[in-house]
């Protein structure tokens, strides 16, 4: 019993010391040591010097990991194309977000807190994943950052109101690609028979449901599945799709996800039904499976110099899922100079730099002019481009 | 009714199954020596997939090989089923052996660790991209057909080369005295030891074995659905051991059988279920719910005696 | 519990009376300085790691909090909750993270846009507790029945239903409520409230690492005193023998369903912690992953033990994030090595010539291969100061070195993995050779990508070496086996 008593006394005046210790902690000018901590925070002034960070948030291990690779080749590839043509010099400071690990957005959450904390960090290119931008607002807000986001298209991200003038994407949202691949569908190839197969991720769900909805509106008959992005193995899904289906709308993230999709309904004898994917699928690979291949993709120039700069250096491999990373990169990268034309710059300096952001047509790969609207959406981008397998990789329908 | 449906499941579902069968059998094997769950076997599969490939493009790609497709294809087993029975055996030697006598929980984390260890050498090694096998280019996207009974090759040779597996296997573990062996150490290893039989041998044997299969599988994973990456062990791993226990934990039969039911399962969830595809993980679950409530020890598991 | 040991008692079976003896002890300092830790009353062993705790936001920043203390917090409250269901009843619960998930969305359901609830923290977190443990006792009901791995799979299998759920609940319709969209599907819930007492708002990373960390300490010394008390030596019993446990007409089916119940709160109530903190519920985060975390901490930290569990989450929560950048890995690393060369290799001139050798090989290879073939030495090492021109001299530095460096990260493996099985001599010959080999992969490959897989390799080679080391885990007991 006697150690028992005891126990209740020293924990009680554990507890009470603990309280008492909080209780110092915020008495003490928390303040004071606030500044010195928080170097980055919102007004306080860096000095920009010679070399410049900027945070790059993508997923570099974790199951999105050949995304990430695409993402962080292109950031890099702006990278030393600025090094070589400027005076002064960028350096990335990454964070691994692992989008789509099993441990969920704690990755990313983690990562922007270093951001967040790192004193010359005055702003970020990425995160990927639109539920990775939902979990880590707080923490950049907060710190004062703006960040560009090279692949994030939930459409609610921008209109909702809560980062306005935080957030800003190099992609149109889904509420742009959604109807332009839908209605392609309806008035150019007039089918009247589709399935949809969305990947269980955000990103999917999204756009089948704004696709869905569409074809619905317009008397196609429409089925819809699901399968889960870890899947490699379609072919009972394949049994199911009814032989006299059109087209099947695949709108998932990872290219080679496709091509195994196409390649197995090759094997099932269903290879003569057309295949539609998004942006995410826009990759040589998806191409590949055959001239029967439709896709959409953001506005991209593939006249460009910088894709066949960038092609050249990897192995003539285009990774266009990371091509607005690049752009994001750009967009940040020249705020950063803005507000750097003084010497010194403020992180909220930057965000309003980004916003003004106007890079003309003529010096984006995007093929048209950057700008923001008040979301924070391109607001030059009124439509996704459609493209056709010509067998090996996907070119552009006219009209 | 609509057989052509139900044919397709029944082919996708035969050729995932022998799948899981050839992972399960690992689970298996090593549960029944070591009451052990090796959580690093779906790994050990997906080097095994990689060696695979390896082999392949050592040996001119699937455009032009050096010899001719089934002698390449053969080639590329032995070095995938050696080079994971080797990494498995280090993997008993290193993760494993020190803690045989260590809380049943211990060897748990370290099999964690040895899972979390491999999945990232692999991207730092291979990379993040994912590699494409291109069999169709080797062995021919031809698919053939019964009446409505659609298969291609690879399909038709993964369920052959898995049941020629597991025919050895079973003989093995049956007819020879190091199958004697096993046998009679997971019935009880410190009576084994006492007679005679080397355990540390046998028990390496077993993970040799156990790791060969899994790679043979990453193998044929790869030649029918084309695409590996670093990560695919995971979800592997967990329905094969989702197969080891339905079957019966330890039982050998049991982890065949169990595979092919859960490849079954899944592909007649996917086909006919409401919402298949997307609640099959949860479809092929309640089955193991239902197997183990009726059955707590798995379709073939001896009903464990406790001693009191 | 002040009880001599050398007076018999009675009634005590005489194998569990010399129980204590049979425990491994430590001898020298070591025994020393755990016997003093063991005769310290709770409370000073809860102060011990409280103190510091509560100083550490004042003297750090806010990100490092964050990043360090909250995830620290959260972790130990997971890994505590669970150590009641797993560590003290021994009932292995596999679908433990879904609990926390349904804390975190209960939460969000009652204080977001989601519904326009916008509740206060004091009527929103006993409804959380509430429900969450009522669905801890719905789940720990087959518990009456399977035991061992069954139970595990059928817990498991709720872990995996709940994923799935929360990801399709948007386009079920529910009986009597018809179609709404409850969890926000695969979107999540975003914009969750932070807490609200009384209109007093935690809603900084400061106040709510303070709310955790008055939360971990609550829950430790309740803890202590469950331990101590009836329901926990039943539990324990239950634990070591449920067989035995019945028998001794200890109500085992009450005792279990009792620890689910218990766990369940725990872990709920985090989740609406959780769900503050990241500000949104989303269903990717309540996964395997995380519960794959939580166990490795309980289990590292010495299973059933209480102050294992908070070094445990200090450790497996703490050093990815340490290994982020590569100012801190190298130190690190480096004083990994050189610590684990100081333990095992003594005499001290043993070790002198050792290191000796060791520099020697390196100045040696380094003059071949400069002579030889200049490319292996064209490249530069990472970083500034004084040991990166050390560096440069001594190490190879190949010029384009991800080849070269990819097959000695295999060369490495095959090598440690070999090396256990030399002879003595050969061991001591070949060790510099070996070091090298694992300095020049550090240098050329892992340093590279430390951001990303290095991180998880060193974490999955800890977790491995640490079992290997101990296997009780840090802070457990071992315990002779009944066979």
């Amino acid at each position: 019993m006697r150690s028992r008593r005891a126990t209740v006394v020293a924990a009680l005046l554990a507890l009470g010391a603990a309280l008492a210790v909080v209780a110092g902690a915020y008495a003490t000018p928390n303040r004071a040591a606030a500044p010195a901590a928080q170097a980055g925070s919102d007004a306080a002034q860096v000095k920009c010097g010679k070399t410049r960070t900027i945070g790059l948030m993508a997923p570099v291990t974790g199951p999105a990991a050949s995304l990430g690779k695409q993402q962080v080749d292109w950031a890099q590839y702006y990278l030393s194309t600025y090094n070589k043509t400027h005076k002064t010099k960028i350096k990335f400071q990454t964070e691994d977000t692992q989008l789509g690990a099993p441990t969920g957005t704690a990755e990313a959450l983690k990562g922007a807190q270093a951001l967040a904390g790192g004193p010359n960090v005055l702003g970020v290119v990425g995160p990927a994943g639109s539920n990775e931008i939902v979990g880590i607002t707080k923490t950049l807000k907060d710190a004062g950052l703006a960040w560009v986001s090279g692949s994030s298209t939930r459409t609610s991200l921008t209109t909702d109101g809560t980062r306005t003038g935080y957030m800003f994407r190099s992609v149109p949202p889904d509420a742009i690609q959604g109807p332009t691949a839908a209605n392609y569908i309806i008035k150019k190839l007039k089918y009247k028979r589709a399935y949809i197969i969305d990947d269980q991720e955000t990103y999917s769900t999204g756009l089948a449901d704004v696709v869905e909805q569409t074809l619905k509106a317009a008397g196609v008959t429409v089925q819809r599945d699901g399968v889960s992005q870890q899947q490699s193995d379609f072919s009972s899904l394949i049994a199911k799709i009814p032989r006299d289906t059109q087209i099947v709308y695949i709108p998932w993230q990872l290219p080679p996800k496709g091509q195994a999709f196409g390649n197995q309904m090759k094997a099932a004898g269903k290879g003569s039904i057309k295949l539609m994917g998004a942006d995410g699928l826009f990759d040589s690979s998806f191409a590949s499976v055959g001239s029967h291949v439709y896709d959409t993709n953001f506005p991209l120039n593939p006249k460009s110099k910088v894709i066949a700069g960038f092609k050249k250096g990897h192995g003539g491999d285009g990774e266009y899922f990371g091509a607005p990373t690049y752009a994001a990169t750009q967009v940040v990268a020249t705020a950063i100079d803005k507000a750097c034309s003084n010497g010194t710059a403020s992180r909220a300096e930057v965000r309003a730099a980004i916003r003004a952001t106007k890079i003309p047509a003529a010096r984006s790969l995007l093929g048209l002019a950057i700008r923001f609207n008040r979301n924070g959406d391109l607001a030059t981008a009124h439509k996704f481009g459609l493209y056709k397998s010509n067998g090996n990789v996907f070119v552009p329908i006219p009209g | 009714m609509n057989w052509s449906l139900f044919f397709d499941l029944t082919v996708s579902g035969l050729t995932l199954g022998s799948l899981y069968a050839l992972i399960a059998l690992g689970y298996s094997l090593v549960y029944g020596i070591l009451k052990l769950l090796n959580f690093a076997h779906g790994d050990v599969y997906m080097i095994g997939a990689f060696l695979g490939w390896y082999a392949l493009h050592a040996l001119g790609g699937p455009m032009n090989p050096t010899f001719t497709g089934a002698v390449v294809l053969l080639l590329m087993f032995v070095v995938a089923m050696l080079g994971c029975g080797v990494l498995g055996v280090a993997i008993e030697r290193f993760a494993y052996r020190p803690l045989r006598n260590a809380p049943r929980i211990a060897p748990l984390i370290s099999a964690l660790g040895v899972s979390i260890f491999l999945q990232n050498s692999a991207l730092l090694i291979f990379g993040a991209s994912f590699r494409d096998y291109n069999t169709f280019d080797l062995i021919g996207v031809k698919t053939y057909n019964i009446g409505s009974l659609f298969f291609s090759v690879p399909q038709l040779l993964t369920v052959a080369a898995a049941i020629a597996l597991m025919v050895a296997l079973t003989l093995f573990v049956a007819r020879s005295r190091l199958g004697k062996a096993m046998r009679s150490t997971s019935f009880d290893r410190e009576a084994a030891s006492m007679m005679g039989i080397d355990v540390d041998r046998v028990i390496s044997v077993t993970f040799f074995i156990g790791s060969a299969l899994a790679g043979a599988a990453g193998v044929m994973f790869a030649l029918v659905f084309g695409q590996i990456y670093h990560f695919m062990g995971f979800i592997a791993g967990l329905k094969g051991f989702t197969a080891a226990v339905i079957g019966g934990i330890g039982s050998i039969p049991g982890a065949m059988i169990g595979g092919l039911i859960v490849g079954l399962a899944e592909s007649y969830a996917t086909g006919y279920l409401p919402q298949g595809s997307t609640f099959q993980n949860l479809y092929v679950f309640a089955l193991l719910i239902l197997v183990i409530l009726i059955r707590p020890s798995g379709l073939f598991g001896r009903a464990a005696i406790t001693k009191v | 519990m002040e009880e001599r040991p050398d007076t018999p008692r009675i009634g005590v079976d005489e194998w569990v009376a010399s129980v204590e003896g049979k425990r491994e002890r430590y001898t020298g300092w070591r025994g020393a300085v755990l016997e003093r830790w063991e005769r310290l009353p709770v409370a000073a062993r809860v102060l011990v790691f409280a103190l510091p705790a509560a100083v550490f936001p004042v003297l750090s920043s806010q990100g490092n909090v964050f990043r360090y203390g909250l995830f620290t917090l959260v972790y130990a409250l997971l890994a505590l909750g669970l150590n009641i269901v797993v560590g003290f009843a021994g009932l292995l619960d596999l679908g433990y993270i879904a609990f926390f998930g349904c804390g975190a969305y209960m939460y969000a359901i009652l204080a977001s846009p989601q519904f326009g609830y916008h509740w206060q923290a004091e009527a929103a977190i006993p409804v959380v507790i509430i429900v969450t443990a009522l669905i801890g006792l719905l789940v720990g009901l087959p518990s009456r029945r399977l035991f061992g791995d069954y139970l595990a799979i059928l817990t498991l299998f709720f872990g995996q239903a709940f994923v799935i759920f929360v990801n399709n609940a948007n386009r079920i319709s529910f009986p009597f409520v018809g179609h709404t969209d409850l969890t926000g599907g695969s979107n999540g819930i975003a914009n969750i409230d932070p807490f609200n007492f009384f209109g007093f708002k935690i809603d900084t990373t400061m106040k709510q690492y303070y709310l955790l960390l008055i939360s971990v300490a609550l829950v430790l010394v309740l803890l202590a005193f469950v331990n101590e008390s009836r329901t926990g030596r039943a539990w324990r019993a239950l634990r070591e023998d449920p067989l035995a446990a019945e028998v001794m007409s200890i109500p085992v089916n009450r005792l279990k369903l009792s620890a689910f119940v218990f766990g369940a709160a725990v872990a709920g109530f985090t989740g609406a912690i959780y769900g503050t903190i990241a500000t949104a519920a989303l269903p990717g985060d309540y996964d395997v992953g995380l519960l794959i975390t939580i166990y490795a901490i309980m289990i590292l930290g010495g299973f059933g033990s209480i102050m294992g569990i908070v070094v445990g989450a200090i450790i497996v929560s703490s050093v990815p994030e340490l290994l982020r950048s590569s100012a801190n890995a190298r130190p690190l690393f480096y004083g990994a090595i050189l610590l684990a060369i100081l333990v095992k290799i003594r005499p001290w001139p043993r070790l002198a010539a050792q290191l000796a050798g060791l520099t020697a090989f390196g100045f040696a290879v380094h003059a071949i291969a400069a002579a030889a073939y200049p490319r292996l030495v064209h490249g530069e090492s990472i970083g500034s100061g004084g040991f990166t021109r050390f560096l440069d001299h001594w190490m190879l530095f190949p010029k384009d070195a991800v080849k070269i460096a990819d097959v000695a990260y295999i060369l490495m493996i095959a090598a440690i993995v070999m090396y256990p099985q030399l002879g003595r001599l050969w061991r001591a010959v070949l060790l510099p050779p070996l070091l090298y080999l694992v300095m020049f992969v550090w240098e050329n490959l892992l340093l590279v990508h430390i951001g990303g897989a290095t991180r998880l390799i060193l974490l999955g080679a800890m977790l491995v070496a640490l079992m290997n080391i101990r296997p009780q885990g840090l802070f457990g007991t071992a315990t002779v086996e009944i066979v």
